[in-house]
C-alpha cells in the first residue's frame, strides 16, 4: 500500500510539452482514474509514475520517498498494459510468475501465490496456454493475474479494457472495482471512457493538454462541474449547450434564446444569479434533466416549461434520445420509451432549473452550478 | 453451394478442370529456366567428375570415382576446408554479437540515428574485391595507416607484417571480414529488434527482469526466426568466402589462408584440373545440402 504525492511535474517530448506541471496527491488504498480525451497526457503521467518514461521537472514521491531516479524494477509498481503485453513464448503459468522468478522467490512459494491468483481470477484452467491460445478476456485476466501476484505498493493500469468487446467491457469493469475492494492496494487507472471513470473511481483526476482540468469524487465532478470542458466530458449523452441570455423578467432571473424562447428560474436561484443578468453566457442541460411536461400536474418548483418540434427519435430500449432544435443548436432530451416514437411531433418539456450550469462563454468557465443532487 | 446450383455445377467442371491445368502453364517456363539454370549444371559437374577433363586432355571416358579418392587423400583440399570453417566460427558468431550490439544500440530514437544507419550500411554496399583492395593499402607494412596509428600508441614504429606473418594473417583477413558484413547482421536484426512489442519488454522491467533475462525469455524467441535466417545466409557466404581473402594474400602466405572457394579456383581455372575441380564442387555442394537441409529442418521444428 503507498501514498503518492506528485509536485510540479513537466515533461516533454523534444519541443512538445506533454505535461505542464502536475500537482497530485493520491491517499492509501485510492482507486484514482485518469480520465481525458487522448493526447491528454494521462498515459503519459502513467508511465512516468511506473518509471517508462524519464520527467524533465518536478518530483514524483512514494510513502515519501522520490523516486524520480529509480528505475522501473525497483519501483515495485504492477502495471497492466492496453494490449496485455503478455510474454508470448510462456505459458499462462510462467507469464504470471515471471515476475516472481526475477525476484528469486523459491519455487513452491511462486506455485502457491500464482495457484492463488489464478484461482482468483478464475483461470485455474489455463495456466498451462500460451497467451496466443487465449480469448481477449482471458488475456486481460491473465494480465492482471501478472500485476496482482506480485506484492508490488502500486498497481497501474493502462486503458486495460478499450481492447474487449462491449459486454466483456462491463463485466471486466466490475471484477476490477470487485479485486481493488478485496486487495486494497492504491490503484491508478488511466482510460478515455467517462463510463469506466465515473464506475471505478473513488476519485477522478480529469486531464486535459497536460494539465489537471479538475479532480474530485466522480459525483462531486458530474454535478459541480468547474468548467466547460468537465461538464460536456462526464455523462453521456453529452450535456446540451446553448447560446443565450441572462435578464430579469417578472421578477426572476430568465434564460433568454436567440429565437425569443424562455426558461425562468425558480426563486432560490434567481436571487444567487442576480451578479450575471444583463450578460451573454451559455445555459448547460443534461439530456436528462429535462422531461415531459403532464397537462394535469403543475410543474415542481424551479422547471420551466418550453414547446419544442422533435426532429429526430433514437430509441434504445429503455430509453429514448429526442433531438430538437434551438435556434442552430441541436439538442438532446433523454425520455422514457414510447413518449415520442416519430419525427415531426411537438411536446412539451420541463427543464429542471435547479440542475442547469451557466457558463461564461469567454473563459468557459462555470459561473453557476446547479443546486440539486443527480437522484 | 445450394442444392438448387447443382445443374450448373457440372456444366462449370471441365471449365474448372481447365483453369486448374493453366497454373501450371504458365509457371512451367519459369520453371524449366530454374532446371537448366540450377539444376542441369549440377547434374553436368557430376558427370564431368567422373571424366578425366584436363586442359591438353580431353578424355570423357569413365573414370568412375578416380577424382574423389584423390581428393579424399589432398591434403590441399582439407586444409582448405579446415580454414574455411575457421573463418566461419571466427566472422559468424563475431558479426552476430557486434551486430545484435549495434541494433540494440540502435533501437532507440537517438537524434541522427538515420544518418548514422545509412553510413554503418556503406560497408554492405562496397564491392567485396574493392573493400579487400582498400584493406591491402591499410594493413600495409610500411605505409599502412594500420601500423601508423599503432605505433603512436606503442611509441615506436610498429613493424607488423600483416599480411605476410602467420600469427596477422588471419586476424587481417577476419577484421575486414567481420568490417563488412556485420552491418548486414545490424540492420536485420535493428528491424527485428524494432518489431518486438516493447510493452513487452516494459512489463518485463516492471516485473524486475534484467536485461538477460529480459533478452532470453522475451526478445530471443521473438527475433529468433530473422536472426535464424540472417545467421544461415551469412553462413553460406562465409563457407563460399572468396574476394577479401583474394585481394589481401591470395590465399597465401603459401596456402596458409586458402578457402575452398580458392582452391577450386586455382585448379579449375589456373591450372584446369576441370574434372577434378568439378569432384571437388560436387563433394561442398553435398557438404552445404545436408548441412542446409539438417538446419532447416531443425528451425522448422521450433517453430
Amino acid at each position: 500500500m503507498a501514498r503518492l504525492s506528485i509536485r510540479g511535474l513537466h515533461k516533454f517530448y523534444g519541443k512538445f510539452e506533454a505535461l505542464k506541471g502536475i500537482d497530485l496527491d493520491i491517499a492509501e488504498g485510492e482507486f484514482c482514474v485518469f480520465v481525458g480525451p487522448s493526447g491528454c497526457g494521462k498515459s503519459t503521467l502513467l508511465r512516468t509514475i511506473a518509471g517508462l518514461e524519464d520527467v524533465d521537472d518536478g518530483a514524483i514521491d512514494i510513502d515519501g520517498e522520490v523516486v524520480n531516479t529509480l528505475r522501473p524494477r525497483d519501483r515495485n509498481i504492477a502495471m497492466v498494459f492496453q494490449n496485455y503485453a503478455l510474454y508470448p513464448y510462456l505459458t499462462v503459468f510462467e507469464n504470471i510468475a515471471f515476475g516472481l522468478r526475477a525476484r528469486k522467490t523459491p519455487d513452491t512459494q511462486v506455485r502457491e501465490r500464482v495457484g492463488r491468483a489464478a484461482e482468483m481470477l478464475g483461470i485455474t484452467a489455463l495456466l498451462d496456454r500460451t497467451p496466443r491460445q487465449l480469448s481477449g478476456g482471458q488475456r486481460q485476466r491473465v494480465a492482471i493475474g501478472r500485476a496482482v501476484v506480485r506484492d508490488a505498493r502500486l498497481f497501474l493500469f493502462d486503458e486495460p479494457l478499450s481492447n474487449l468487446d462491449a459486454q466483456l467491457r462491463d463485466g471486466m469493469r466490475a471484477e476490477i472495482k470487485r479485486l481493488h475492494q478485496e486487495i486494497g492496494k492504491t490503484t491508478i487507472y488511466v482510460t478515455h471512457d467517462q463510463i469506466e471513470a465515473m464506475t471505478l473511481a473513488d476519485r477522478i483526476v480529469l486531464m486535459r493538454d497536460g494539465l489537471i482540468e479538475q479532480q474530485g469524487a466522480p459525483l462531486d465532478l458530474f454535478e459541480r462541474p468547474a468548467t466547460r470542458f468537465v461538464a460536456s466530458f462526464l455523462g453521456s449523452p453529452q450535456m446540451n449547450f446553448m447560446p443565450c441570455r441572462l435578464e430579469r423578467r417578472d421578477g426572476a432571473a430568465t434564460i433568454v434564446f436567440a429565437d425569443g424562447r424562455t426558461l425562468a428560474f425558480g426563486a432560490e436561484r434567481s436571487a444567487d444569479l442576480s451578479a450575471h443578468e444583463g450578460r451573454d453566457l451559455v445555459i448547460g442541460i443534461r439530456p436528462e434533466h429535462m422531461s415531459r411536461a403532464l397537462p394535469d400536474r403543475p410543474p415542481a418548483a424551479g422547471a420551466a416549461p418550453i414547446s419544442v418540434l422533435v426532429d429526430l427519435v433514437q430509441p434504445t430500449g429503455t430509453r429514448t434520445y429526442a433531438q430538437f432544435r434551438i435556434g442552430e443548436v441541436e439538442v438532446t432530451v433523454e425520455l422514457p420509451a414510447h413518449i415520442v416514437e416519430h419525427p415531426g411531433t411537438t411536446i412539451d418539456l420541463l427543464v429542471d432549473m435547479t440542475r442547469v450550469v451557466l457558463i461564461d462563454p469567454k473563459t468557459d468557465k462555470v459561473l453557476s452550478n446547479g443546486t440539486g443532487e443527480t437522484g | 453451394m445450394v442444392s438448387g446450383g447443382g445443374g450448373s455445377a457440372v456444366a462449370l467442371a471441365p471449365g474448372r478442370l481447365a483453369d486448374r491445368n493453366f497454373k501450371y502453364y504458365m509457371i512451367f517456363p519459369a520453371v524449366l529456366v530454374i532446371l537448366l539454370i540450377g539444376l542441369f549444371p549440377v547434374i553436368y559437374t557430376l558427370i564431368i567428375s567422373f571424366q578425366n577433363l584436363t586442359m591438353m586432355d580431353e578424355d570423357t571416358s569413365f573414370h568412375g570415382l578416380m577424382h574423389y579418392r584423390a581428393l579424399f587423400e589432398d591434403a590441399r583440399f582439407w586444409e582448405s576446408l579446415l580454414h574455411t570453417f575457421i573463418f566461419v566460427a571466427v566472422a559468424l558468431p563475431a558479426e552476430l554479437l557486434l551486430g545484435l550490439a549495434m541494433a540494440y544500440l540502435f533501437l532507440e530514437r537517438l537524434p541522427g540515428r538515420q544518418i548514422f544507419v545509412a553510413l554503418l550500411v556503406l560497408p554492405v554496399v562496397t564491392s567485396p574485391i574493392i573493400a579487400g583492395a582498400t584493406w591491402r593499402l591499410l594493413f600495409d607494412n610500411q605505409f599502412g595507416p594500420i601500423n601508423q596509428i599503432l605505433g603512436w600508441f606503442a611509441g615506436e614504429p610498429v613493424p607488423i607484417i600483416w599480411l605476410v606473418d602467420p600469427n596477422f594473417v588471419y586476424p587481417a583477413i577476419l577484421i575486414a571480414e567481420i568490417w563488412q558484413w556485420t552491418p548486414f547482421m545490424f540492420l536485420l536484426l535493428l528491424a527485428a529488434l524494432s518489431n518486438v512489442d516493447k510493452s513487452q519488454t516494459e512489463a518485463a522491467e516492471l516485473d524486475g527482469a534484467s536485461f538477460l533475462r529480459t533478452f532470453r525469455l522475451i526478445v530471443l524467441p521473438a527475433i529468433w526466426p530473422v536472426m535464424a535466417i540472417a545467421v544461415l545466409i551469412r553462413a553460406l557466404d562465409l563457407f563460399r568466402l572468396f574476394d577479401v581473402v583474394w585481394a589481401l594474400t591470395r590465399g597465401g602466405p603459401g596456402t596458409s589462408t586458402e578457402t575452398i572457394s580458392i582452391y577450386a579456383y586455382v585448379a579449375g581455372f589456373q591450372q584446369f584440373e576441370t574434372s577434378y575441380t568439378a569432384a571437388m564442387a560436387f563433394v561442398v555442394i553435398v557438404i552445404l545440402a545436408v548441412s542446409i537441409t539438417l538446419v532447416l529442418r531443425r528451425l522448422e521444428i521450433d517453430r
